[in-house]
């Protein structure tokens, strides 16, 4: 398969699977409920896929990249979030040409 | 929740759809500037990742989540691990699945042939001011929730184009910084979703695991172990309630 194929399924495969989740909760849950105990996976999935994506930058072996991440990191929890992604850019960039 | 569907069917018919579609467009503004940016270092940073600038509006307008596309983004390459990224935005979308439980006692009355389609342009932002407009009004409008969703996805999918677009005009993002950006986006949305110590320690597990994975195996297995072992904390921290 050419790699442009494959790019189309895999972008294919992110709607269809999406769609899925939309319509998914409301045919099966319209008329139950959940265990408390499901409900609590269900709300931390989205934390711990986050968190595991962004997991390499916490590892990195750049002193550069470990400050840059720590501002990012203190920017996020203070600051709305396009002043945060202003702050984290603005940063790395500087830290990577002058570290 | 339930006491909303049963009175809205006479009410809502009432109400101009067409007013109503404007109404929510209009209350949208806000989000749909908070949208600009993003959208555009979504866009820069998948042409910078190996997307063709038209596989980058044919990916957000179709998927329509703006978190999966980052992962996606994340996870891409030339070509791209179709499963890992259908698995992860699985995950990552599987909120879906409780907002459209929520929404269900809303809008049960509706036909399915209004239902299904309406659902395709769910996202965080317009099932919350769907489901906020219900709660002041005591009735769920379609058309406002309609009007909220074709803002932001007319929105998303222009404005990730333009960013794909223009991104390879800038050249490599990732000497100035710019891909520092997704991972502010994702501790934003990590901050969103912060509601105390306790309730985050499975993030803390899919940290603590997904980091040494990283570092040991090859290719993008860090997210699956990450995740995955940050679920199963949760179902076992659960019990403890």
């Amino acid at each position: 398969m050419s790699n442009g194929l494959i790019a189309i399924l895999t972008i294919a495969a992110m709607g269809a699977v999406t769609y899925c989740t939309r319509i998914g909760g409301f045919l099966l849950l319209r008329n139950r409920s959940l265990s408390p105990r499901a409900l609590a996976v269900l709300e931390a999935v989205p934390g711990c896929v986050l968190i595991s994506v962004i997991a390499p930058r916490f590892v990195s072996d750049k002193p550069a990249e470990l400050l840059a991440l720590a501002i990012t990191l203190l920017a996020a929890w203070r600051l709305p979030l396009l002043p945060t992604v202003l702050v984290s850019v603005v940063a790395t960039g500087l830290l990577r040409h002058f570290m | 929740m339930s006491t909303f569907s049963s009175s809205s069917g006479s009410l809502a018919s009432q109400l101009s759809s067409g007013a109503e579609f404007r109404r929510g467009l209009r209350e949208s503004l806000p989000v749909l500037i908070g949208f600009l940016p993003i959208a555009l270092v979504l866009g820069a940073q998948a042409t910078a990742k190996g997307f063709q600038v038209w596989q980058v509006p044919l990916m957000t307008g179709g998927n329509f989540a703006g978190g999966s596309e980052f992962v996606a983004v994340g996870l891409w390459a030339v070509p791209p691990d179709l499963l890992l990224i259908a698995a992860m935005t699985l995950l990552v979308n599987s909120r879906h699945l409780l907002m459209g439980a929520a929404l269900a006692p809303l809008v049960r009355h509706l036909p399915a042939r209004k239902i299904f389609p309406s659902l395709f342009v769910m996202c965080d932002e317009s099932w919350a001011m769907g489901l906020a407009d219900a709660k002041k009004r005591g009735v769920f409008s379609l058309p406002y929730y309609l009007g909220t969703s074709a803002g932001m996805w007319t929105t998303w999918v222009l404005f990730t184009f333009i960013g794909a677009f223009f991104g390879p005009m800038i050249g490599d993002l990732s000497v100035f910084g710019f891909d520092m950006a997704f991972t502010a986006v994702f501790l934003v949305l990590l901050r969103g979703a912060w509601t105390g110590f306790k309730a985050a320690r499975p993030w803390f597990v899919s940290l603590a695991v997904a980091a040494p994975t990283y570092l040991v195996l090859p290719g993008a297995w860090y997210v699956a172990t990450g995740a995955i072992s940050g679920l199963v904390a949760a179902f076992f921290l659960a019990e403890e309630k």
